[in-house]
């Protein structure tokens, strides 16, 4: 299977600081990698890079065979690479429906005038936006959310949303960081389950940064690990259990 | 019981329907019977503040940046419709269009500004000394705008037809009027709206829904600039002279107080605001001396008691006026 997003030595450097040191990785369809790391291992500056938020300094991104290096975080996002934020990136004012409808926004293809106008044929647009909302949600076991402020949810419904509003529109790449921080342990593990079935029945790509080492162990086809910028080892959960590098990394076994 | 659900059911459908808006602008045609010429006139300028205030509802309160330059649309409105009435002759209806658009440039510089990092306080600032330049300008291009003196704006003119008395202002103010709250009401509404709410809560975010925030942001601001535009162009054939006083830091914060009382971030509260805080002052000007201190209780009241502004008694009570993005 050909590699959806690629990444060859990429390097971040802000003045003096080295946040990426040539990292190299691949993401796959249906796959799902766990990105760990200790804190300050550059783990969201990956993902940051990766979707544009970040100028990489060195090293070429490619995502479908699209050099995606120069692109900002829209345009990138636009090309089917979606990502969740780490302290929650839902609009608190909206209800968990106009999250959503805010996720499906490129699909609603009325122009200016249309709007303006409130056209027939925008009306259209936005109704089947809606219905097509509404239908995630419910597909996720949230419908009954859908008009409730998204401030107003509990962390795990939260988490939901925001990934029912990264998928809206089908996007081949999903971007989670730490998704289930601060969960509960029974929350945690169905959100786990929808990663993995989102990666086996959907076929989507799936990059995770995740702190629950157990959780990562279960839930992961494969595991990168980051220290201080450089990636240190990559492998399936039971080689990296085993690995030197990881445990010196992780527990300062020498 | 059985019957007063229904009836309350019934109620509640109708009270949905968002074509029941139009019961407001539909009594409000009937206002001439009863108004006398100054009523009518109180009543023409509570139009142009509807759509000053509706605006800069858009601009500070749903896409929540702090932008200060209202007043210099609202002036550089009303100084472009009255020049091209009467440097180039333009009728009143032509020269309201370049007047609206003249706003909408005004609220594309502001847009740069915001898209070039400047946010905030930097954002406040920056805008409140471009409306004291363009007041500057005013006064001091007096070959064109005649300085001080102010600009005599000729009688205004729809079609071939004279504008001399407030009643007929009156009507081709309120057709303005709704057509334009309309079309804003129509982008709230629509994907447009959601994007640029989207923007004030979580910018990052809103990038990573594939979202353009920068023409988003361009948008409010020009859109913004456009309405406050043509509310300067109705302006001044309201008043009939435009003077560079009229656009002053007194008059920004009668916009601001407008949109704080009606309710940030609400149309409808726009609406609500404008005509309260238009009414209010004429009404205590019986009691001189007096009413600033009315209007300086008024405000602090309704910020101290009702933070959301007059808009959350409306949501309250009549659902056809919640809106998506304003919430008690």
């Amino acid at each position: 299977m050909t590699a959806l997003l690629q990444l060859a030595s990429v390097s971040v450097h802000f003045a003096g600081l080295k946040a990426l040191t040539d990292v190299s990785l691949e993401a796959k369809r249906g796959e799902v990698k766990a990105v760990i790391g200790p804190n300050g291992a550059g783990k969201t500056t990956l993902f940051n890079v990766i979707s544009g938020y970040v100028a990489a300094t060195g090293g070429a991104i490619r995502f479908q065979d699209q050099d995606i290096h120069n692109l900002t975080p829209h345009e990138i996002a636009a090309k089917g690479v979606r990502r969740t934020f780490q302290n929650g990136g839902l609009f608190g004012e909206m209800t968990a429906l106009e999250n959503v409808l805010t996720g499906l926004h490129a699909q609603i293809n009325s122009g200016f005038a249309g709007l303006l106008f409130g056209t027939k044929a925008a009306c259209a647009a936005e109704r089947e936006a809606l219905a097509r909302a509404r239908r995630l949600l419910g597909l996720m076991e949230i419908g009954h959310l859908a008009d409730q402020p998204a401030k107003d949810l509990s962390g795990g419904q939260q988490r939901m949303v925001e990934i029912v509003r990264a998928l809206a529109t089908d996007p081949p790449l999903l971007l989670l960081d730490e998704p289930a921080v601060g969960l509960a342990p029974p929350v945690r593990d169905r959100l786990m389950e929808i990663i993995r079935r989102l990666a086996g029945e959907e076929g989507i790509g799936i990059l995770l940064i995740e702190h629950a080492i157990d959780l990562v162990m279960k839930g992961s086809d494969v595991i990168v690990v980051l220290n201080s910028g450089q990636k240190i080892a990559e492998g399936k959960p039971e080689e990296i259990r085993r690995n030197r590098d990881v445990l010196e990394a992780y527990l300062g076994y020498t | 019981m059985r019957e007063n659900r229904a009836a309350s059911s019934l109620w509640g459908h109708l009270a949905r329907d968002r074509r029941l808006f139009f019961v407001v602008p539909v009594l409000a045609l009937f206002i001439p019977l009863f108004a006398n010429p100054y009523i009518q006139f109180v009543v023409n300028l509570m139009l142009v503040y509807v759509l000053v205030t509706v605006g800069f509802n858009l601009v500070i309160g749903n896409l929540g940046q702090l932008a200060f330059a209202n007043t210099a649309f609202f002036g550089i409105g009303a100084y472009a419709t009255g020049i091209l009435m009467i440097y180039a002759g333009m009728p009143f209806w032509v020269a309201l269009i370049p007047g609206g658009i003249a706003g909408a440039l005004a609220g594309f510089l502001a847009s740069v500004t915001a898209l070039r990092g400047i946010r905030l306080y930097y954002l406040a600032i920056i805008t409140l000394a471009f409306g004291e330049l363009m007041r500057w300008i005013y006064i001091h291009a007096d070959t064109v705008t005649k300085g001080t003196d102010g600009l005599p704006v000729p009688m205004a003119t729809v079609f071939g037809f004279v504008l001399d008395s407030e009643i007929k202002k009156f009507y081709v103010f309120l057709a303005i009027v709704v057509l334009v709250v309309m079309g804003t009401s129509n982008l709230l509404r629509s994907r447009v709206g959601r994007a640029i709410v989207a923007i004030k809560d979580n910018e990052s975010a809103t990038a990573s829904l594939g979202i353009p925030t920068a023409q988003y942001i361009v948008l409010a601001f020009v859109w913004s600039g456009f309405v406050v535009g043509i509310a300067g162009g109705m302006f001044a054939v309201l008043i009939g002279r435009v003077v560079p006083e009229s656009f002053g830091l007194v008059e920004l914060i009668v916009h601001f107080a407008m949109v704080m009382v009606g309710g940030l971030g609400s149309l409808a509260g726009s609406v609500l605001g404008a005509i309260t805080l238009t009414a209010l002052p004429e009404y205590f000007r019986s009691f001189p001396g007096l009413e600033e201190m009315f209007f300086g209780a008024l405000l602090v009241l309704i910020l101290l008691f009702r933070p959301k502004g007059l808009a959350s008694f409306l949501a309250r009570y009549l659902p056809i006026f919640r809106e998506r993005f304003y919430r008690e």
